[in-house]
């Protein structure tokens, strides 16, 4: 560590500031981008389902009936797209696109519900769509339950009740209650503002460091610093150094635009978070190293990143929730440090955990930057030779 | 004609020539398909939840093995003494299930008995499917207990085009598009772009070709390109996807040789636009990955884009084929569900091509 802060080190330190300082583009790079990218992300990426175009067969037109599908169409979930007469039209505007849902009541509806007989409801879902077609379901059933619970107690249930209660070896009912904890009123940006936060940190992190590694030797300078005194862990420590400082400088610009923009939470220790942050800053660094030091100009480490970003995307949980990724895929999401930062960020500030909860994740991100800082300095030795 | 072919072999011998762009165009779009392809999915499979059973009867005991025996949920029982929210913060669990003392009792004696489920909700979505697989899983144990009441009105689901509901099904197609939307613009870029830095475009401002005919000597060999890529993905999605063509394929066809004019057009115009290798790749990234990625309805539908910006939208074309490509796998509603969409792709693409003739026009009047 002395050897580090030795004058030889401080030297180099103070030429790679100052060329960062120099560098007004990349410094308004690291600014401007991101912010966008934060924000417009966020925006598009969104997997709310509401508002689902529902349309109506009603054979039965009685007063019942209508009450079932006020019902339905009054929540948020569904939304009246029109009604229609037989189910060949019903299904032509589910394959147009038109309507996400069809319900259709069937002619007997009413006589059997005052009749005391159970009655089936069909519903059709466009399941093109897995998750729409599941969160969907969901809310029909949920709907039809709090429709049942609601019939009036007196006319149609009293018969169900009646019949019911004669029989008496009848065993109780469990009765789930759900409720949702740390975001009650189920905001979707949470999830994916988190998550891009961590996403833009290792991409625009690799990606400056790439290109600053290479232009040294793409303008042939690199030999001049070899031939200085310094070792190669000086010069790659000090390389990295003011990438970081311009680097930690985002996540607060980052971390303010999440607070004032998207309004999410911040329960726990902020502190938390910037450790986390400055992990995650330093294993992008880290990467976009190890990627230069495989290339040999600015295009060929693009081209490199070019590759390896969609798929440590696909692969972080950082957009898609991790736990949806299949198995033989999820030793990638373990060593992604995309996936560890997005953890770390939702659970401090959305949940409020604490250091002594989310370690295992610090941890991750600490032996992911030190093997890629060793790495580099292995790759940039073996180039000397 | 002649000179439009022979620019076409030309470029094919210069892409046979150079690995990388074999790579490209052969390994990434099939490993990006079965990456991407697997890995997007919102529907959750063998998630934690913490189960706190309160009561410990046969009864109670025998409603946790419902929620185990469920393919969604993966039940790790969690010490009564400590509170579920703990389980949360260290991500132990994204759903807890409390079962009160008594539950056994008043399920026996006939009455309510209420169960308490905490759910996570970070992640909103996740959540929702939480919520509504656990009420799914109370309900047929209520039902195959015969207990409980006769409830009036029964809801019957029909999951119609994908009844298995797979994701896999969903994003494959997609993917697919995304793939064919990257790799043949890309490394029609890459070429074109390299006769700018390298300037061996002059030589050809000199030739008695026309721009017309370079540019449609490019355009068809990365619409060959495309073709490949479509021929190898096609028979990832008919094995690993298991999908096949649901209806009439003509629509699919028709547009896929429009779509492959799109790209190679667009990948053109970058390259003539932009003479740099590194600026051009980067403007194709941009809008054959971000564009496509983010724009066209891919994993979030196109109706939660807030309406400020939902308008781009429209002029995204990985959005039409993306569209057709899904309705040609899935739903089988060929030519009347989707003739306009082709239309749009044949539109878009003639677009391209016409600022890419543009631009070459004043550069040949320029050199």
């Amino acid at each position: 560590m002395g050897l580090l802060f030795s004058h030889r080190f401080l030297a180099l330190l103070k030429k790679e500031f100052a060329q960062i300082r120099r560098d007004r583009r990349l410094a308004m790079s690291l600014i401007v981008p991101p912010t966008l990218q934060l924000l417009l992300f966020s925006l598009v990426l969104n997997a709310t389902v509401s508002d689902l175009k529902l349309g109506i067969i009603d054979d039965s037109h009685t007063p019942e009936s209508r009450s079932l599908t006020s019902t339905l169409t009054e929540s948020k979930s569904f939304k009246l797209a029109g009604y229609y007469f037989d189910v060949n039209q019903l299904g032509d505007a589910i394959s147009r696109g038109d309507l996400d849902a069809g319900v259709v009541i069937p002619k007997g509806y009413a006589k059997d519900l005052r009749r005391g007989r159970p009655v089936t409801v069909q519903f059709l879902l466009n399941a093109m769509n897995a998750n729409t077609a599941a969160i969907a379901q969901g809310y029909a059933e949920g709907v039809v339950a709090s429709y049942n619970a609601d019939l009036p107690d007196e006319g149609i249930h009293a018969d169900f009740r009646q019949i019911a209660a004669n029989d008496v070896s009848r065993k109780g009912q469990a009765q789930l209650t759900s409720a949702y904890l740390y975001n009650p009123g189920l905001v979707g940006s949470w999830f994916v503002v988190t998550g891009i936060f961590g996403l833009l940190l290792i991409l625009n992190g690799s990606m400056v460091a790439a290109v600053a590694m290479v232009k040294e030797r793409e303008v042939g300078t690199i030999e001049q610093l070899l031939m200085s005194p310094a070792g190669t862990y000086e010069i790659i420590v000090a390389k990295m150094a003011p990438l970081f400082f311009v680097l930690f400088l985002m996540v607060l610009f980052a971390t303010a635009l999440i607070k004032i923009a998207f309004d999410i939470p911040f329960h726990g220790d902020i502190l938390v978070l910037f450790a986390g942050a400055a992990l995650c800053v330093l294993s992008g660094i880290g990467l976009g190293t190890v990627i230069a030091t495989f290339t040999h100009s600015a295009y060929q480490a693009q081209l490199t990143s070019f590759f390896v970003f969609p798929l440590l995307t696909t692969v972080s949980g950082a957009i898609t929730p991790a736990e949806a990724i299949p198995r033989w895929l999820q030793p990638l999401v373990v060593i992604n440090p995309i996936h560890h930062f997005s953890v770390i960020a939702r659970s401090s500030m959305i949940k409020g955990s604490g250091f002594e909860a989310i370690w295992p994740n610090f941890m991750v991100l600490f032996v992911f930057t030190l093997i890629m800082v060793s790495a580099s300095v292995w790759r940039f030795r073996k180039q000397l030779s | 004609m002649r000179r439009i072919l022979a620019q076409t072999r030309k470029e094919i011998t210069q892409i046979l020539r150079d690995k990388m762009a074999l790579g490209l165009v052969l390994f990434l779009p099939l490993m990006q398909l079965i990456l991407m392809g697997s890995a997007i999915s919102l529907d959750i499979e063998n998630l934690p939840i913490a189960v706190q059973d309160l009561d410990d009867t046969a009864a109670s005991r025998q409603f946790i093995d419902a929620f185990r025996a469920s393919d969604t949920f993966y039940v790790v029982s969690y010490p009564i003494d400590r509170q579920p929210e703990s389980a949360f913060t260290s991500n132990l669990a994204r759903a807890a299930l409390i079962i009160p003392k008594h539950f056994g009792r008043d399920i026996a004696r006939g009455v309510p008995a209420p169960v308490q489920m905490l759910i996570d909700a970070s992640d909103s979505n996740t959540a929702k499917l939480i919520a509504g697989y656990a009420g799914e899983i109370t309900r047929a144990w209520n039902a195959s207990n015969g207990n409980g009441e006769v409830a009036p009105v029964e809801a019957a689901m029909r999951f119609w085009y994908n009844p298995g509901r797979s994701s896999k099904k969903f994003y494959g197609p997609g993917i697919f598009v995304l793939a064919l939307s990257i790799f043949p613009p890309l490394l029609a870029t890459l070429a074109t772009a390299k006769e700018g830095e390298q300037k061996t475009i002059l030589q050809v401002y000199v030739s008695s070709i026309s721009a017309h005919e370079y540019l449609l000597g490019k355009i068809l060999t990365f619409m060959l390109v495309a073709f490949c890529d479509c021929l190898i993905l096609m028979t990832l999605l008919f094995t690993y996807f298991g999908l096949n063509f649901a209806g009439d394929p003509t629509p699919f066809i028709v547009s896929m040789v429009l779509y492959a004019f799109c790209v190679a057009a667009f990948g053109t115009l970058i390259g003539c636009a932009i003479p740099n290798q590194a600026a051009a790749m980067q403007a194709v990234a941009m809008g054959g990955f971000l564009l496509v990625f983010m724009l066209s309805g891919l994993i979030f539908p196109i109706q939660n884009i807030p309406i400020q910006i939902r308008w781009l939208s429209n002029f995204i074309w990985g959005r039409y084929f993306i569209d057709i490509v899904r309705d040609a796998f899935l739903q089988g509603g060929g030519w009347p569900a989707t003739w306009w969409k082709v239309i749009i792709i044949g539109v878009i693409g003639v677009c391209f091509y016409m600022l890419a003739w543009r631009n070459m026009r004043r550069m040949q009047v320029k050199a």
